[in-house]
């Protein structure tokens, strides 16, 4: 097995850089065949008043004149060594704009994440937990409702009630402990629908296994049998879930950020495409890929750590971990 | 219910041993799932230290009943009422936070499937220690827990115990079962088909291992089984049920030298091991003579399995006369479904050479095994997977007769009617599909559908496993007297002795990829020489044996 795992978690972190690059690349090409020149728009623009050989000088120096391929090339041998590239339309670095706003995203992402399994993890032990004829069934109807509401909605209803109406936190103080908290909840919404929807649907089916009804017979409680025996079989799909709704909550956050006046990647990616300020959008695609890889790498590096039944597939034929049959 | 099963159970309690007391009274007990009653007042009593068997085909509702017993009926679902008297306690009345201290302490529940019955994410450990953590008590529960492994007759129980389930072989996993279930010492266990799910020579050995810890703690077993032969060996009392209602009950010897009831004798007369030579007239007929019908000789195959070398068939040679039956027994894995694999023709042996009807079978093209096949039919093990759920039983028998394209249109819709004449089955189901078909008629289904080419050779896998004894009975039939009418020859797989004895002429034993042991079926069983031979002969339920003299 610890072998095996070795091999399969060396080939499953090459594919993940692998993925990334071709994530860069890929953007890259397409930006570069996007018709309009950012660039030269910008120093042809008659107020900066470049004469026709500056601009020559400064295109041929950052080597814009050069081909596209070359131009890939020395993109890519910058990137390797974490240099992204200067914005154009403030002239600072990208890794300072991105460092300065990643911080409150990721802190509004996780929370999101909390609020979700909190939300889901709730409602699977409701479904089990109450009787089928006192709120289950409302219980249950609760994901389809959670997904069905745009998360704009809901950040709208929450600031109308809890900020105007309640004055439970302020507007003007975006940044603070009770308005990101509510900004999380907006956000963490319609991902926890999807993780309780994936959560109710295992809890049932493991509750029908033979083994719950052998763990009753020897006298096991509601509550130890939820604990010690349902959970964790009907949580490990949940990982899956998870890793996959990186992109909503990516996603999500744009939107959110803009709905509560957050400062975050969300709020530099709008500035960046109204002004066309490629290298940033450039550097946050490749970020959004990045992250994305990660955690679904993590995701499958956990896998056959929590599944004792998984089954690592010899590392030649197919590098995936499959459960082996009952 | 009708009132003589009252008068039965009254004889059940003999006079002068009625002080004893029961430990577990069922009065009356009805359950239903929403608006289908599945038991109908059933009553039985048990008294302390005795065991007392439930008997009944699948659908008597046998399993039910030791779950409304345990209140583990589906929440919601099923609904029990009548009496239920556990040593002074009503247990369908207690509220469910009374109730729970009794399950596990004071019933223990041994389970069908010990692969499905313990939870597959955690360590046998991690659930045993819960389980003795749940009688209370100081910690440090992995002590006992050790013991009572090596109490059940796990070898190494350290190794279990630090095991996941998917870790351990069937049989070791039904002993962790048991020794937990044990563990509190309750006064009673309910057995739900322990060994139904496990290979034929370990179910001895765990029905032993039951009887042993019955004794030694002093338990009371309630049994549910589908296998008479087993209830005969191991009950003190029988209850006889079919369709949710007591057809008969009293202490198994009064019931096994006379049976009341006509289902009671019926069920009797299809239990192979109670009835060794019920098929002799069909079985017994002059060979045909000539030279044999299937020949192998000296086949090896081996695959490769996680970078080892794993033989599965090592130089097997037997031959099958015209017009008979050759077994191919053993446990799982000893090789017998990759044996006839090569015989059809799905996998190419190694070494060694197979010949049907006197022409070579391996190292044949595709299309020149098509022709052999047409000689060469199989049925499966499970008729309900082994018909496509889509098709009507016409197209699903006919399907071969188009694929060869026999005869007309018009004669093949004969021969598909001929054939499931032959099985027994009339023309109303030509156009049903199979799940408006029993497990019997499906299988019925599936002989036609081989029969249709008028093969010469029928490769038999466990054609019976999946179906009740009354069924499988008329399975029998149908195979013998097909046989013997138009002088087919079988290869019959199994791992039920007892079938084997009745319906075969001539045994190979395999064991790990090997045949140790073959000949005449009544020698080989009479007198086996191998250890492997005694230990498959010796999973017969002797104790049946002895009844069913006391009958004849």
């Amino acid at each position: 097995m610890n072998r095996d795992y070795a091999k399969y978690a060396l080939r499953r972190v090459l594919q993940a850089i692998v993925v990334v690059l071709l994530a860069y690349v890929f953007t890259f090409v397409v930006i570069s065949v996007l018709p309009g020149d950012p660039v030269t728009n910008t120093l042809r623009n008659p107020q900066n008043g470049f004469t026709e050989e500056e601009i020559t000088r400064i295109v041929s120096y950052y080597g814009l004149d050069r081909p596209v391929h070359e131009q890939l090339w020395d993109s890519l041998s910058r990137l390797v060594v974490g240099d992204l590239g200067v914005s154009l339309r403030s002239g600072l670095p990208v890794t300072r704009l991105i460092g300065e706003v990643v911080g409150s995203t990721l802190v509004l992402a996780l929370s999101a994440l909390a609020v979700a399994l909190v939300l889901a993890f709730a409602i699977g032990f409701g479904t089990r937990y109450l009787p089928k004829r006192g709120g289950q069934g409302l219980l249950r109807a609760f994901p389809a409702l959670f997904l069905s509401v745009p998360n704009f909605v809901v950040g709208l209803v929450l600031i109308s009630v809890f900020a105007f109406q309640l004055g439970l936190f302020r507007v003007i103080d975006s940044e603070g402990g009770a308005a990101t908290s509510f900004a999380a909840i907006a956000l963490g919404i319609p991902v926890s629908a999807q993780v309780a929807e994936v959560l109710i649907a295992n809890l049932d089916h493991e509750a029908g296994q033979e083994y719950a009804a052998v763990a009753r017979s020897r006298g096991l409680g509601r509550t130890r049998l939820f604990l010690r025996h349902l959970l964790k079989p009907s949580s490990l799909p949940v990982v899956t879930v998870i890793a996959l709704t990186v992109g909503e909550l990516l996603g999500g956050a744009v939107i959110t950020e803009q709905i509560f006046g957050r400062t975050g990647v969300g709020s530099l990616v709008e500035r960046s495409v109204t002004t066309q300020d490629l290298p940033v959008l450039q550097a946050v695609v490749t970020l959004a890929a990045v992250t994305f890889v990660v955690v679904n790498l993590v995701a499958d590096l956990l896998y056959p750590l929590l599944d004792p039944r998984v089954r690592l597939a010899g590392g030649r034929s197919r590098g995936k971990a499959e459960v082996a049959a009952p | 219910m009708a009132p003589q099963d009252r008068l039965t159970l009254d004889r059940v309690e003999a006079p002068g041993q009625a002080s004893a007391g029961a430990l577990l009274r069922v009065e009356g007990l009805s359950v239903s799932y929403g608006d289908h009653q599945v038991v109908s007042d059933v009553g039985f009593a048990l008294r302390r230290g005795e065991s007392l068997a439930l008997i009944g085909e699948s659908g008597s509702g046998k399993s039910t009943i030791a779950r409304a017993l345990l209140r583990l009926l589906p929440q919601g679902i099923g609904r029990a009422s009548g009496s239920v008297e556990f040593d002074g306690h009503d247990v369908l009345s207690l509220p469910e936070r009374r109730f729970r201290p009794l399950r596990g302490k004071r019933i223990g529940f041994v389970p069908q499937d010990p692969g499905t019955s313990l939870n597959p994410v955690r360590t046998v450990g991690s659930q045993a220690r819960e389980a003795a953590a749940l009688l209370g008590g100081p910690g440090g529960h992995e002590e006992l827990v050790l013991d009572t492994f090596a109490q059940v007759g796990l070898d190494n129980p350290r190794r279990v115990y630090d095991s996941y389930p998917h870790q351990l072989s069937g049989g070791m996993l039904q002993r962790v079962l048991i020794g937990l279930t044990v563990l509190p010492r309750p006064a009673l266990i309910v057995a739900d088909e322990p060994t139904s799910a496990l290979d034929v020579t370990i179910q001895k050995r765990i029905l032993d291992l039951l009887s042993d810890l019955r004794r030694d703690l002093d338990i009371s077993l309630l049994l549910i089984t589908h296998d008479l032969a087993v209830a005969a060996e191991r009950a003190d009392s029988l209850v006889v049920l079919k369709d949710g209602v007591v057809r008969e009950a009293g202490r198994t010897a009064a019931v096994f030298s006379a049976p009341s009831s006509d289902y009671t004798r019926r069920l009797h007369a299809d239990v192979p091991a109670l009835n060794p030579d019920r098929y002799r007239h069909l079985r017994d007929r002059e060979p045909a003579g000539g030279p044999p019908k299937i020949e192998v000789t000296g086949v090896t195959k081996s695959f490769t399995v996680d970078g080892r070398r794993l033989t599965a068939v090592d130089d097997v040679s037997f031959s099958v006369p015209t017009g008979t039956t050759h077994a191919l027994v053993g446990e799982s894995g000893s090789g017998k479904t990759t044996t006839i694999r090569l015989l059809l023709g799905l996998e190419e042996p190694d070494r060694g050479a197979i010949s049907v009807a006197g022409e070579e079978v391996a190292g044949r093209s595709h299309a020149s095994l098509r022709s052999i096949r047409r000689h060469l039919q199989l049925v499966y093990q499970n008729p309900f997977t082994s018909l496509d759920p889509l098709w009507t039983v016409e197209r699903l028998v006919g399907e071969s007769l188009d694929r060869f394209r026999v005869g007309t249109r018009r004669e093949r819709a004969d021969r598909v009617r001929e054939a499931l004449h032959s099985v027994g089955l009339g023309e109303d189901l030509l156009s049903r599909k199979p799940s408006a078909l029993s497990g019997g008629q499906r299988q019925r289904v599936a002989l036609a559908r081989a029969l249709v080419l008028r093969p010469d050779v029928i490769v038999l896998d466990e054609p019976t496993s999946a179906l009740d004894v009354s069924v499988q009975a008329g399975i029998v039939e149908v195979l013998l007297s097909l046989q013997a009418e138009l002088g087919l020859t079988y290869v019959f797989v199994s791992h039920d002795l007892a079938l084997v004895r009745q319906l075969a002429h001539t045994v190979s034993v395999m064991h790990r990829g090997r045949i140790v042991e073959s000949g005449e079926v009544g020698a080989i069983f009479d007198h086996p020489r191998e250890s492997c031979t005694r230990a498959l002969v010796d999973s017969i339920p002797v104790g049946a044996g002895a009844v069913a003299e006391g009958v004849s």
